[in-house]
C-alpha cells in the first residue's frame, strides 16, 4: 500500500503541477487583481491598489465594453438558438435512417476542424466579398447584379460576423445531440409507432425530453465558446476594434496587450474585471443548467 | 442487393419519405464544399482571374507558383515548421503527464480523488482571458517571452486537464484481473502501467492525441500574446499578419494559395480519421 501511495503521486504530481501553475495560481491572482486599480500587467504586487469594486464601474461605464456585453449576449442568445435549431435538425435527419450517414456527418463536421483563421478568411475574401462573393453572385443571378452589396459595412457585419461563426459551429453540437438520440432504446419508438405515433409525435414526446440532458451539455459548451469569442472579432475587424465585432475578450486584449488606437489606455485591473465577470458568466449558466436538469424526473 | 429485390418498394417509400431530409443535409454539404472547393481552386488561379470571374476556366493553366510564393516569400514555411514542432513535442508529453494521471484517478481509492477529478474538469470551464494576465506577468519576469518552449510548456499545461478526464472512462473500463494478474508475476505498479495498462487504453490515446493536435495546430490566443517575432508564429497567427499584408498588396490567389497550405494537414488527418475524431467529440462531451 505504501509503495502505491508513491506511485499515485509521482503519477498525479505532473498533472497537479501544470494544474497550478496555468489554471488555479492564474485564477485567483485575477480574481484578487479585479479588485486592484493595475495599469501594465507587469506591475509587480506592491504598485497594485485596493480599488473595490472601481474596475467593475469602470467597465460597465466603457461604451465599448457595454457594446462587446451586448455583441456575445446576441451571438449566445441568437446565434445559439440558431445553432441548436439546425444541430438538432440534421442530428433527428442524420439519425432517421439516412444513407451515407457517416458522409453526411463527416461533412458537416468539417469545418469545426479547419482553423478559424482560415475559416474566416474563406468567408471574409469569398462569400462576402463585393467583386467576386458568392453572395452578390447569387444576387447578380436573380437580377440584382447592379446592386453590389457591402456585406462587411457597418450596419451589417455583425450578422455576417454571426453567420459565418454559426456556420462552423453547428457540426460539433450536432455530434452532441446524435450521440444523445443514439441513446434513445429503439424500442421507445417501435412501442410509439405501433400506437400510432406520427414523426412529429414521437419527436416532441420522447426525443426531446430524453435530450435534456444532452441538451445542458450544449448549451454550457456553448456558453464557454461564446465567451472565449475572440479570434473572428479579430478576423472581421484586423486593424480597430468597432462596435460591429468587438468581444468583451476583444476588448480586454486590447486594453491589456493592445496596440489598437481605439482603446488608449492600459488598464489591467479592469481587463481582471472582465476575465472575472466571463468567468462568473460560465459559473453561472453552469449551475442554472444543472439545476434544472436536476429538479427534472425524465432524465435518463 | 438480395433486400432490395425482397423489400424494394418498402425501402423505396421509406427514402421517399426522407426526401426532405435528403434535401436538407445535402444543401448544407453541397454549401460546404463550395466554399472550400472555390478557396483550393482560386489558390491554383490568379488575382485578375479572380477578379474577373474567369477562374474557373483556368485558361492561362494552374499556377503553382502561387504555392512556391506563399511558401517562401512569404515565410508560410517558417510558421508550418513552427506549428509541426509546437504539435508534434506538446501532443507527445500531455500524453506522457496526463495518461499517468488518469491511470491513478481512474484505478485507485484515495482521499482527494474525486476532487482532484473535478479540478481537472472545472479548467475546461475556465476562459482563456481568466488566466492569461498572471501567466504573462510570470512570463515577463523571468524574461520567457518570445521563446518556443515557453510557448510548448503552455500548450502542454493547458490541455492536460482535458486529456486527464478524457482518458478517465478508458483506464475505467479496463478489468481489474490485469493488475491482479501482474502483481502475482511480480511485476511493480509502475512497470504494470507502462507495460500492461498504456497499451491498452491505445485507442482513446490515439483519440485524445488528434484531438490535441487540431486544438494546438488551430490555436490563435496564447500564440498572438507569447510569440510575437516572426521568427516564432506558428500557422494561424501568421496566416492573420499574413492576410492582412496580403490583402493590401492585393495578391489573393497567393492569400487563398496561404489558406490552403495551413488547413491542409488537419483537413488530410481529418480525410482518414474523422471517424476517430468524431468519436472524440461525443466521448469528451457527453459526461461534461
Amino acid at each position: 500500500m505504501k509503495k502505491n501511495r508513491a506511485m499515485i503521486n509521482a503519477f498525479l504530481a505532473p498533472a497537479v503541477l501544470a494544474y497550478l501553475v496555468v489554471f488555479l495560481y492564474p485564477t485567483l491572482r485575477t480574481i484578487v487583481m479585479s479588485f486592484f486599480k493595475v495599469e501594465s500587467v507587469t506591475d509587480s504586487v506592491s504598485k497594485w491598489k485596493f480599488f473595490g469594486l472601481g474596475n467593475f464601474k469602470t467597465i460597465f461605464s466603457s461604451e465599448l465594453f457595454i457594446t462587446s456585453l451586448k455583441n456575445i449576449g446576441n451571438i449566445w442568445l441568437i446565434g445559439g438558438i440558431s445553432v441548436m435549431v439546425l444541430a438538432l435538425l440534421f442530428a433527428v435527419i442524420l439519425t432517421s435512417g439516412i444513407k451515407f450517414k457517416s458522409f453526411y456527418r463527416s461533412a458537416i463536421y468539417l469545418p469545426n476542424v479547419v482553423s478559424a483563421v482560415a475559416m474566416g478568411t474563406m468567408w471574409i475574401n469569398y462569400i462576402y466579398n463585393t467583386d467576386f462573393g458568392l453572395l452578390n453572385r447569387i444576387l447578380a443571378f436573380f437580377g440584382q447584379g447592379n446592386k453590389k452589396v457591402l456585406w462587411l459595412g457597418p450596419d451589417r457585419i455583425f450578422w455576417s460576423m454571426l453567420v459565418a461563426y454559426c456556420f462552423g459551429m453547428v457540426g460539433y453540437h450536432m455530434l452532441i445531440f446524435m450521440a444523445g438520440i443514439e441513446r434513445i432504446p429503439q424500442d421507445y419508438y417501435e412501442a410509439a409507432t405501433i400506437e400510432g405515433a406520427n414523426i412529429w409525435d414521437r419527436f416532441i414526446k420522447i426525443t426531446l425530453p430524453l435530450l435534456k440532458g444532452v441538451t445542458r451539455s450544449n448549451i454550457v459548451i456553448w456558453t464557454v465558446t461564446t465567451v472565449g469569442f475572440f479570434v473572428w472579432g479579430q478576423i472581421f475587424s484586423p486593424v480597430n476594434l468597432s462596435a460591429g465585432t468587438a468581444a468583451p475578450m476583444n476588448y480586454m486584449y486590447e486594453l491589456v496587450f493592445g496596440s489598437s488606437s481605439s482603446v488608449t489606455v492600459r488598464d489591467s485591473g479592469a481587463g481582471a474585471a472582465i476575465g472575472v465577470l466571463m468567468t462568473l458568466i460560465v459559473v453561472t449558466v453552469f449551475f442554472a443548467t444543472t439545476f434544472i436538469v436536476r429538479n427534472d424526473d425524465s432524465e435518463m | 442487393m438480395v433486400k432490395s429485390v425482397t423489400g424494394g418498394t418498402k425501402t423505396y417509400k421509406k427514402h421517399l419519405k426522407l426526401a426532405p431530409g435528403y434535401i436538407i443535409v445535402s444543401i448544407w454539404v453541397i454549401f460546404t464544399f463550395i466554399l472550400i472547393g472555390w478557396v483550393i481552386l482560386a489558390s491554383f488561379s490568379t488575382t485578375r482571374e479572380i477578379f474577373d470571374g474567369q477562374m474557373l476556366k483556368f485558361s492561362t493553366g494552374f499556377h503553382f507558383e502561387n504555392y512556391v510564393k506563399a511558401w517562401k516569400t512569404n515565410k508560410v514555411s517558417v510558421y508550418f515548421l513552427n506549428s509541426v514542432l509546437y504539435t508534434i513535442v506538446s501532443c507527445s508529453i500531455i500524453v506522457c503527464i496526463a495518461a499517468p494521471a488518469s491511470y491513478v484517478l481512474a484505478r485507485f481509492r484515495f482521499k482527494g480523488n474525486n476532487l482532484l477529478q473535478n479540478m481537472f474538469v472545472s479548467a475546461l470551464g475556465i476562459p482563456a482571458i481568466m488566466i492569461i494576465m498572471p501567466i504573462f506577468s510570470v512570463v515577463s519576469k523571468l524574461e520567457l517571452t518570445n521563446n518556443r518552449w515557453l510557448l510548448i510548456f503552455l500548450y502542454i499545461c493547458i490541455n492536460v486537464p482535458f486529456t486527464t478526464f478524457f482518458l478517465h472512462p478508458f483506464f475505467k473500463n479496463l478489468p481489474k484481473s490485469f493488475e491482479e494478474a501482474a502483481a502475482i508475476d511480480g511485476c511493480s505498479p509502475i512497470k504494470t502501467f507502462w507495460v500492461i495498462m498504456l497499451p491498452l487504453v491505445q485507442p482513446g490515446i490515439i483519440t485524445v492525441t488528434i484531438f490535441n493536435f487540431i486544438t494546438i495546430w488551430n490555436e490563435y490566443f496564447m500564440a498572438l500574446i507569447f510569440a510575437n517575432d516572426n521568427k516564432l508564429r506558428p500557422v494561424a497567427v501568421g496566416l492573420y499578419s499574413m492576410v492582412q499584408s496580403m490583402r493590401y498588396t492585393g495578391d489573393w490567389a497567393g492569400m487563398f494559395a496561404a489558406v490552403v497550405i495551413v488547413f491542409l494537414p488537419t483537413f488530410i488527418l481529418y480525410i482518414f480519421l474523422s471517424e476517430k475524431i468524431i468519436a472524440g467529440v461525443t466521448g469528451g462531451a457527453i459526461k461534461g
